[in-house]
């Protein structure tokens, strides 16, 4: 039972702004190595990870490189895997929707971390348990605890992870998740769940666009627009280094992309956003 | 943010809260029964101040009412109970204490075991050395040297409890470089002053100022999410993301899209190493042929610019103009990005730093870094450096702050506990000769070391250019060096030199005092355990350097100005000892014991920092210590604070630098009396375009020119070793370590796949290899490689990328942890990732005695031999932890322990048995 009164405690996780700085990492690690609680055997030291940091690297040319940074604990999703899997009250979800998996009854269900479509949940083979992220219920629970968020939400510099009540529609993590794009993750599908990500990136086309070689210029203000093979128009200008970029589109899409600018020719290139795409530098060719 | 944060202070029944500070930030300690239960940051509570605001482009910005540790912060509960800890006394096992200091089989250090000791034992080993050596050769026969940041607060930190020591021992002082800012230390001064700086800009007020003025913020080899302020934890984080969601364009510049840069910039250009100097020349070139630099402002504050422009132009001796073109061909950076940003530069408000305070980075830890720095100290005053928007100044410092509570940072003169008026008896150093610590190898090697210049310069420019001999005249040499505080295998460059010189015999007897067992420890005779900060007593504000010089007002990289009261959290473990007991126990048995105590223990002397202070105003001694911290609000004026918010509106304001703008005399908090006069601290008072202080000291220095300009480096791509190791080597500060203090005893930091990779329980090194680079090699991401030159071999994991070009190499640098395959064996393969294994010995220049590690060139290939042959991995466990087993457990009160240490047990049983097996 949560100590504050909450219909369905809940994280949001805005992956645009995680820095994969690791702070939420190393305070599930601080929270749960090294000690049990009622609702948890302590983590190992190594090889478990309840808040795991997924990376990676956005785009195929140095000259427009991101990073995808998705902080990845246990989704508590509303229908979980992990708790149909279960045998014998091996996992369970709480009325507040959190969901556990009791450190006792669980023992020796493999088929718990197996089920986990996200791989959050983690097989200990010393223990013979399936072990994951608690969302810290335990202190949450705990009236003479101090805090009052799950550690990792108290470590975040950024902003990234909201700790909230998603049934207060006046909650600041239900404003954030309202005024946001929603992206569960992909084993997740449309499944709802009271861990929500917002904002984690598709795919991008980008690009710069200059003068004819010989003159070392970019070109600002270009316009350059993308359609999409179901007809979507996406259109930008060049900014002052010359550079455009669509980001978040649709993937595995079939795009066109042409670049005009008066005075010169218009240029056309295909781009399959199967992944990020850097459509390299164009250089302009002026009208004869 | 939550809907309602409880406060942190208050008590859990079973749970004793204490408060603690390290370079991660301060922090929550919640101990039960003696052990470590968690570690949290400190959440503020009402009765705190309130947080200032700044008002910017029609919104209202205030920090989070909690203080935001990093991730080596929360690593301290794996840090105390680490596997590596010392945990008794120990004395070299071969280790013969002969009377004459000769043959005592120095040339095993590093390679022998040790064997337990007790207290009394080594303590008086330790005591009749010193007294036969001081009597043999004199009180300069031992010199002593720490590293930095190892721990934190006024009591224990090196230049308080180390300096007092040894200071009232005399001994042979060991200077240290600058090592983090070197380009920025011997440079700048002769462009723009700021030598009582270090070469480092002010900082004052910048954050507001940037929020409210600026369009463009250029971050020069910077990398602000990883470097923290230098030790402000992630609080300038959310800054950043204020500016970047305001729509403030920024533009980083360096040779790996480092970590805020892949997230934050909207141009990154990625020069060649050592290049930088060339695409600034050619910015200034943009300006001048374009003519959008500030003119009149020029005019008033530059000194001999035409000149610096006639060489820009190609007007000069060398006939060359620097033409975007020209720094294409050095850098490989596109003429027409170098156009663009040069453009973006003059037309938006810009502001332009170097590194984690404006006046760091790895570029000027270069054979050309000074010229980097002091050409973009002149680049910034071509565009009017000091007006609103265009300041010298990096996004990781300069909160508004209140600049007029007193209360002493970590190298303050006045807060030590080597200085009055903390201390009454103040000691006097009664030994003139000085080591210098980069070529401290080659005194103790060659027997003889001549050098150039003071560690730190902070006294005046002239200081840089005292000649030094070792030994100094009258004066013998040093038989006994004493290493306190972490590792410098890691840090300093060319490590195997360093491995070398304690297999000397002149080193007759090696001390060495630490927390852990270090590569370095291992080279001891006598092994002192010292205590974590977590053990013992101490004071210290967040953050706070100090005036020392050492870019004063450093805790403006915090949100917060916050003095904690670091109550010991739990007793020392094992028969570890803090290292206020160890230095009075050896000055007891020396003779001066109570002169070193003053009969005080760390509380009293830490309340004494407390006494001359102004927090007494605020806060009684007893109120500080139950509460654990104050927070020093930014102003203490009740009509300060805005009347709808309650946060504070109004302070002192003193934006850094903008008084020389508006030609009015210095009103920031680090002035020198010249300043009053509105000058800056150069022979001319002005930018010095040409420096008059190169002119006149060192005028055939082919280092630092009169005019700063782009030189190819003594290691860099055109030099004659480019060919046999094509691809320069860039090692910044780490992300994921503090120096040499976290990664080897905080095995949760492995787990961070940009970090580390654990293949057969070694922990390698991860370092960023380009896609080409990769393909053209064979490496695949993940493949254990080699990173090699004539100095030696690294072995790393490798992370195929696109966030380099292909002429770069990135791995970072201060591993900690140095592991060679086969000990003691010159430029055996070492596989912990001591990347300084690689990087050059070598001194930026015959004048410039600064170390230069982004001068390295090395290759790269796929490690087909099977690097787990050799000792590996175990021998850190080895002595330590073998004796562990055999002897009495230690504290373990509660569960928490017995599942810490009794699995990291079952790990070295089996390391044991494999070691067997071979």
């Amino acid at each position: 039972m949560l100590k504050k009164a909450m219909k369905q405690p809940g994280i949001a996780i805005n992956s645009a702004r995680c820095m994969a700085c690791y702070a939420c990492f190393m305070a599930c690690k601080d929270e749960h190595c090294g000690w049990d609680t009622a609702l948890s055997k302590a983590q190992p030291e190594l090889g478990q990870y309840w808040m795991n940091i997924v990376e990676w690297e956005r785009g195929d040319n140095p000259r427009h490189i991101k990073t995808a940074t998705v902080p990845t604990p246990c989704s508590h999703c509303d229908n979980p895997a992990c708790v149909a899997a279960a045998k014998d009250g091996g996992a369970y979800k709480r009325p507040d929707g959190i969901v556990i998996i009791d450190p006792e009854k669980a023992k020796g269900q493999k088929q718990i971390a197996d089920a986990c479509p996200i791989h959050a949940v983690y097989w200990n083979e010393d223990l013979q348990l399936p072990q994951k992220c608690t969302m810290c219920a335990e202190l949450l629970d705990d009236p003479d605890y101090p805090g009052f968020e799950p550690r990792c939400v108290e470590a975040c510099p950024n902003q990234a992870l909201v700790f909230g009540d998603l049934a207060d529609p006046d909650s600041n993590i239900s404003k954030l998740i309202a005024a946001n794009k929603v992206t569960q993750l992909d084993g997740l599908g449309s499944m709802g769940s009271s861990v929500v990500h917002l904002n984690i990136p598709s795919c991008f086309i980008a690009g710069t666009v200059a003068y004819p070689e010989e003159l070392e210029e970019v070109c600002i203000g270009a316009n350059v627009k993308a359609t999409c093979e179901d007809g979507t128009v996406y259109e930008t200008k060049t900014n002052w280094a010359g550079d455009y970029e669509f980001e978040d589109l649709p993937k595995g899409k079939k795009f066109s992309v042409d670049i005009s600018f008066e005075g010169f020719k218009s240029v056309h290139y295909d781009v399959l956003t199967d992944a990020d795409h850097y459509v390299d530098i164009t250089y302009l060719e002026p009208i004869a | 943010m939550a809907e309602r944060i409880m406060p942190s202070s208050a008590g859990h029944p079973k749970e004793k809260i204490s408060h603690g500070v390290c370079v991660a930030g301060p922090m929550t300690v919640h101990t039960v029964d003696g052990v470590i239960r968690r570690v949290r940051p400190i959440v503020l509570t009402d009765d705190d101040t309130p947080g200032w605001v700044i008002k910017a482009r029609g919104k209202e910005y205030t920090p989070q009412r909690k203080f935001t540790m990093s991730l080596l912060g929360y690593c301290e509960k794996d840090r105390t109970y680490a596997y590596d800890r010392l945990k008794y006394p120990m004395i070299r096992e071969d280790f013969v204490e002969t009377p004459d200091g000769k043959n005592r089989n120095t040339e095993n250090r590093g390679k022998s075991g040790y064997r337990r000791a007790s207290w009394d034992e080594a303590l008086s080993l330790v005591a009749r050395e010193i007294k036969r050596l001081q009597k043999t050769y004199g009180k300069e026969t031992i010199t002593a040297c720490t590293s930095s940041h190892h721990s934190w607060g006024l009591v224990g930190y090196k230049i308080s409890l180390f300096n007092r020591f040894f200071s009232m021992m005399g001994y042979t002082r060991i200077a240290d470089n600058p090592d983090s800012w070197e380009g920025f230390h011997w440079g700048t001064p002769h462009t723009y002053g700021y030598y009582w700086r270090l070469g480092g800009p002010e900082p004052y007020d910048m954050l507001e100022m940037a929020m409210q003025n600026c369009e463009t913020i250029i971050c020069w080899s910077s990398d602000p999410d990883t470097s923290r302020g230098g030790y402000s934890a992630q609080e300038s984080a959310l800054w950043r993301w204020w500016m970047k969601e305001m729509g403030i364009q920024f533009i980083y510049v360096d040779p790996f899209n480092n970590y805020t840069s892949v997230k934050h910039a909207d141009k990154w250009i990625g020069p060649r190493m050592g290049t930088d100097a060339a695409i600034l020349e050619a910015i200034a070139y943009v300006w001048l042929t374009e003519g959008t630099y500030d003119k009149e402002y020029v005019r008033q504050h530059g000194h001999r610019f035409k000149e610096f422009a006639d060489h820009i132009l190609g007007r000069g001796p060398d006939g060359t103009p620097k033409t975007p073109k020209w720094a294409e061909e050095l850098s490989l950076v596109k003429a027409m990005d170098i156009k663009a940003i040069a453009r973006r530069w003059a037309q938006t408000p810009t502001t332009v730093g170097s590194g984690m305070r404006g006046g760091f980075g790895g570029a000027c830890r270069h054979s050309n870094g000074t010229e980097y720095a002091r050409l973009l100290v002149l680049l910034s005053a071509m565009q009017g450096m000091g007006k609103p928007g265009r300041a010298f100044w990096g996004p990781g410092c300069g909160a508004p702050m209140n600049y007029n509570f007193w209360f002493g940072g970590y190298s303050d003169p006045l807060a030590s506990i080597a200085k009055a008026p903390i201390a009454d008896d103040v000691p006097m150093n009664s030994v003139s000769q000085v080591l210098y610590r980069p070529n401290l190898p080659d005194a103790i090697l060659n027997g003889h070391y001549e050098w150039y210049g003071e560690g730190f310069c902070g006294g005046g420019i002239d200081l840089e250019f005292t000649r030094h001999v070792y030994p100094a005249p009258g004066c013998n040499k040093v038989h006994c060096f004493w290493r306190y505080g972490g590792s410098f295998f890691g840090t300093m460059l060319d490590t195997n030199k360093w491995a070398a010189m304690y297999k000397s015999p002149e080193l007759e007897f090696v001390i060495n005092q630490d927390i852990y067992f270090t590569p370095e420890t291992r080279h001891a005779d006598v092994i002192l355990p010292a205590c974590t900060n977590l053990e013992r007593t101490d004071i210290g504000e967040v953050g706070s350097s100090g005036l020392g010089g050492y870019c004063s007002h450093s805790e403006s990289g915090n949100s917060w100005q916050m003095i904690v009261y670091q109550e010991k959290a739990i007793e020392p473990l094992w028969d570890s000892r803090s290292d206020f007991w160890i230095f009075s126990q050896v000055a007891a048995r020396l003779g001066f014991g109570e002169r070193f105590t003053e009969g005080r223990d760390e509380e009293a002397w830490a309340k004494r920092f407390w006494q001359f202070s102004d927090l007494p105003k605020q806060m009684s001694w007893d109120a500080f210590k139950k509460k654990g911290y104050y927070i020093i609000p930014t102003s203490l004026k009740e009509e300060d604070k805005d009347p709808k918010t309650g946060l504070i509106a109004n302070w002192d304001r003193r934006p850094g630098f903008n008084w020389f703008a508006e030609n009015r005399a210095c009103d920031t908090m680090n002035h020198k009396v010249f300043q009053e006069e509105h000058l800056l601290g150069t022979f001319s008072g002005k930018f010095e375009f040409v420096s008059e202080s190169l002119t006149y000291w060192a005028p055939d220095d082919e280092a630092r020119r009169p005019i700063p300009q782009y030189q190819d480096s003594w290691e860099g791509h055109t030099s004659l070793t480019a060919d046999k190791f094509p691809y320069g080597l860039i090692s910044p500060h780490p992300r994921f370590d503090y120096h040499t203090h976290y990664n080897q005893h905080a095995k949760w930091l492995w787990e961070i796949p940009k970090n580390r990779v654990i293949i057969n329980g070694n922990p390698y090194l991860v370092c960023h290899i380009n896609k080409e680079t990769a393909d053209q090699k064979g490496i695949k991401d993940g493949d254990v490689v080699r990173l090699f030159n004539d100095r030696g071999s690294v072995l790393c994991v490798a992370r195929v990328s696109y966030r380099l070009y292909p002429q770069t190499i990135h791995a970072y640098t201060s591993s900690g942890i140095y592991n060679p395959i086969e000990y003691g064996k010159y430029k055996s393969w070492d596989k912990g990732g001591s990347i300084n294994v690689l990087t050059p010995g070598r001194l930026m220049g015959e004048y410039v005695p600064g170390m230069a590690p982004y001068s390295c060139n090395i290759d790269v290939e796929k490690c087909e031999a099977d690097p787990n042959y050799g000792q590996g991995w175990e021998y850190i466990l080895d002595e330590v932890d073998k004796q562990q087993l055999e002897t009495e457990r230690p504290i373990r009160t509660s569960m928490d322990a017995d599942l810490i240490f009794g699995e990291r047990e079952e790990w070295i049983r089996q390391q044991m048995m494999k070691k067997e097996a071979i």
